[in-house]
């Protein structure tokens, strides 16, 4: 009896179970399947008839009621089907620079709605090639897209692969399972060189890698009075006690620079105003003595073991700091390796207690992208509280035409922050792409780090390309890290874009744009006839969408991976109806 | 009347355990495995007791900090021997510099007070808690046995690395958590040992006569049981040491265990594992230290193992 109870009870366990799995589960994965493909069936059906009669089209708008929110753009909107009108609040010279950026490519309006707002791995764009499938943790797999507006993609396939080891992305293209690698190791650049069946090409150094502090860490529990990183005094001794030049000399590839500013040379007003600090470790152990800290102190060295162009080989250089702090100024670092994108995530939200090696590559030749995204108004807590004379002269500087014009803004601004040391730049760091030999088309290295892989081949179908790290999401506007944006640029295009291989902004899905005098005001004309992956075609209403979701916080499809945003933060300053801090 | 027999029974039992260590020792040198083991383990003894006085440089100090250095420090410089035809003035480098340009020979030196430090303090930490935990369930069975064995079990059924990695990403990366958690991990292996002997011993003539004679249990248990069943303990001990040292090495070649600039053989393993075509001596030396150091343990383990078996007494 007792043992007949116990079979009845189990096997009611049982089925309750087994209802639970398959009720659940086929209706959860139906909704997942069923809306991102739902669109593309509607939607053309929608638009059809609204492309006959023009009158009838519908543009999107989204205006600020006024520009008191603190941010650059007043208002977007889609003027007819195939003009989108952005205004601005301040002059903003940069402007097609900045919209040119793979953060705001554009997306079809019903997808992003289909997605709720973060298409992380299904991005739909209007590029050289769509998504295929992605592996996560093996391989992302793109496909031609075979109704491209312009020209086709060279090889059918395109396959993305990874490995944070440079030894082993060598070792694969040496052996001929990929194309072509990122990033090869300082070390390996000879034996690439002499090598008949290699290519190595240069990638410009326009990239800045920089020791970050915090100086106000938003952490639970964290007593800022007791932190020596919240003196300006210690910070500026840091700087002092840390030899430059030698961790250029010894840890840094041909073609790298000690940085004399935070911004490269070559980017226009990057170096203007006074020189870093030189070396001067007896003058930095007084700065330290006079700030209360005579013997040193200890503090942590976050940094995360990826290679970049910007820093070849983080663990050397990490000990290398470490030894010369301890020498120069008895400050005692513990090194804490963090994964990537923790590492990101903890550096954008002020986490970060101690010294921090971090790098910056251009993403569009201008000062806003380096000076203006780090220590502007709308740039994230990484460095603590803000400084207002850097601010108020990057703001300035930000929305004047000339180059001369702004020089002194900028000049300001770099004076500024070398007084109060938010971070120590480091090096311009050289560093290169690799690829078999004999490849046709253009192989190439951007200065950008968006490679685009449409215009090479090897020949074959597929042609496969390996990076140092695996992209975090397909959807890059709320991405900041260049394997991820690199991955995007294949799929995604914005308004604009940048040359192959270049910096010089060209029309892309915009074939033309104009703005009134005092740059206020830009109008964008769109290419017509561009279909999206999914088949439905490109109208202005996708622009104002894509780019409206980013700016608008209380917009519902203002979600994306992690909900950051940093990049139009970063241009456009804050958000608009960002919610109270 | 009891102190007197106990007394006798002592100095019985010490006669006896004088006689079975000098056999073992007649026997551990007979093996020509053994002896290689000691004598690796004899040379890796003194180096780590007088590494300060054998390295020619500071373990963490980058040849750009040496005063008066004499050559021109480049990183990953290829072995310089002066005996070997390496020019005079360049300084000499047995084992070449490493990536942050210190001299790879000094650490190799310093690692091995280090590795050796891993494994003494391991085992000793992972039997200490083990001959206890072992000995109670041996000794007393019931709930008790089954108690700790249970847990030991649990602690067994995962792969001792996997586990050693969960342990160090909860208290967090560094030597000394990676040593516990390598302590914790081996804590099984030395109780079940610790508790098939006492199961062994407890049930012996002269054990039964101590517990007649009215001795109590911590006596009997750790006075009269433990000493007769170190045998086997002594052995899994030893080579207990070669995996913790193992261990400890891969948690720090994933960076969990010793924390830069610390000279531990599996982080410089670990640190320069990219340069294994550009720099080979950076990745040979420490993997062939590690190698050796564990090899010198089972060698040894196994020697102690045939040399402590009574059934084998005949065979050598």
């Amino acid at each position: 009896m007792k043992r007949n109870l116990f079979s009845l009870m189990s096997l009611l366990v049982l089925a309750s179970m087994i209802l639970a799995a398959c009720g659940g589960g086929p209706v959860a994965t139906q909704v997942a399947t069923d809306e991102p493909a739902a669109p593309p069936t509607e939607a053309p059906t929608k638009e059809a008839p609204a492309t006959e009669p023009p009158a009838a089209y519908e543009g999107v708008k989204a205006e600020a009621p006024n520009c008191d929110y603190g941010g650059e753009v007043k208002s977007i909107e889609a003027v007819d089907e195939f003009t989108v009108k952005i205004s601005l609040c301040v002059p903003d010279p940069a402007l097609p620079s900045k919209i040119a950026f793979s953060s705001f490519a554009i997306q079809p309006q019903e997808h992003l709605e289909a997605t709720n707002g973060s298409p992380l791995e299904n991005p739909v764009g209007t590029g050289p090639y769509k998504v295929e499938s992605w592996e996560r943790g093996n391989q992302l797999v793109f496909s031609r897209f075979d109704e491209y507006w312009g020209d086709p993609a060279m090889s059918k396939t395109l396959v993305f692969r990874w490995g944070t080891e440079s030894a082993q992305r060598l070792l694969e293209l040496q052996s001929g399972t990929v194309d072509g690698i990122d990033n090869p190791g300082p070390d390996d650049f000879a034996t690439i060189e002499a090598d008949s069946n290699l290519q190595l090409i240069p990638r410009p150094a326009l990239n800045i890698m920089y020791i970050g502090f915090n100086n106000n860490p938003k952490v639970d529990g964290f007593d800022n009075s007791k932190n020596p990183l919240a003196n300006e005094k210690v910070r500026q001794a840091i700087a002092m006690g840390i030899d430059r030049q030698r961790i250029v000399d010894n840890f840094y590839p041909a073609g790298s620079e000690v940085a004399s500013h935070f911004t490269p040379c070559s980017i226009p007003n990057g170096c203007v105003g006074d020189d870093w600090y030189s070396f001067d470790a007896a003058a930095a152990k007084t700065l330290l003595a006079e700030a209360g800290y005579p013997d040193g102190f200890e503090t942590v060295l976050n940094y995360r073991d990826v290679v970049r162009g910007y820093l070849p080989d983080p663990n050397i250089v990490a000990q290398d700091i470490q030894a010369q702090l301890k020498t120069n100024l008895n400050i005692t670092l513990k090194i804490e390796v963090m994964e990537s994108g923790a590492f990101l995530d903890a550096a954008d939200s002020g986490q970060l207690t101690g010294l921090y090696m971090l790098g910056w590559g251009a993403d569009y030749p201008d000062q806003t992208n380096f000076l203006g995204y780090h220590f502007g108004a709308g740039s994230s807590a990484q460095f603590g509280d803000k400084f207002p004379d850097v601010v108020d002269a990057i703001e300035q500087g930000a929305q004047l035409a000339s180059d001369a014009d702004r020089a002194p803004f900028y000049e300001a601004a770099n004076n500024a922050i070398k007084t109060h040391v938010p971070m120590i730049p480091v090096a311009h760091g050289g560093s290169a792409v690799a690829y078999k030999a004999g490849l046709e088309g253009n192989p190439h290295a951007s200065p950008l780090g968006n490679e685009s892989f449409a215009v090479m081949g090897n020949g074959t179908d597929t042609f496969v390309w390996m990076q140092n790290a695996e992209p975090i999401s397909l959807y890059c506007a709320d991405e900041t890290d260049g394997e991820s944006l690199r991955a995007c640029e294949q799929v995604t295009q914005s308004l604009l874009g940048y040359e192959v291989g270049g910096t010089a902004v060209e029309p892309v899905l915009a074939e033309s744009y104009e703005a009134n005098a005092d740059l206020t005001e830009w109008i964008f004309h769109l290419r017509q006839g561009v279909l999206f992956h999914d088949g439905s075609s490109f109208d202005a209403n996708d622009v104002v969408t894509s780019l409206v979701v980013q700016w608008d916080a209380a917009n519902p499809l203002h979600t994306g991976n992690t909900g950051g945003f940093s990049y139009w933060s970063g241009l456009f300053g804050p958000f608009l109806n960002a919610p109270a801090p | 009347m009891a102190n007197t027999i106990s007394k006798l029974d002592a100095e019985a039992i010490s006669l006896e355990s004088v006689s079975l260590w000098s056999i073992t020792k007649k026997r551990l040198f007979r093996r020509k495995s053994a002896v290689v083991g000691m004598i690796i383990l004899g040379i890796l003894i003194f180096v780590a007791l007088t590494a300060q006085w054998l390295a020619p440089y500071d373990p963490v100090k980058s040849m750009l900090d040496v005063p008066d250095y004499a050559g021109q420090a480049q990183k990953r410089l290829p072995p310089c021997i002066h005996l070997l035809g390496c020019p005079k003035e360049s300084p000499q480098h047995i084992m070449g510099l490493d990536g942050v340009i210190r001299d790879e020979f000094s650490r190799l030196l310093y690692g091995a007070r280090l590795s050796l430090m891993i494994g003494f303090s391991t085992v000793t930490f992972a039997i200490l808690v083990g001959t206890v935990l072992g000995a109670l369930a041996g000794y007393f069975g019931g709930w008790v046995d089954n108690a700790i064995m249970r847990v030991m079990d649990v602690l067994l059924a995962f792969p001792s690395l996997l586990l050693a990695i969960a342990i160090v990403t909860v208290l967090g990366p560094g030597l000394i958590n990676a040593l516990l958690a390598i302590g914790i991990v081996s804590i099984p292996a030395y109780a079940r040992v610790m508790r098939g002997s006492v199961l062994l011993v407890r049930e012996m003539d002269f054990v039964s006569a101590t517990r007649s004679l009215g001795g109590n249990a911590f006596d009997i248990l750790f006075r009269r049981i433990l000493p007769n069943a170190l045998t086997p303990l002594i052995v899994q001990g030893t080579l207990g040491i070669a995996t913790a040292i193992l261990d400890a090495a891969a948690l720090s070649f994933l960076g969990l265990g010793a924390q830069p600039p610390t000279p531990e053989w599996g982080a410089m393993l670990g640190s320069e594992r990219n340069q294994v075509f550009t720099a080979p001596h950076l990745v040979f030396y420490p993997g062939l230290a590690i190698m050796l150091t564990v090899l010198a343990f089972n060698l040894l383990g196994d020697g102690l193992r045939d040399a402590l078996d009574p059934r084998l007494a005949n065979v050598s």
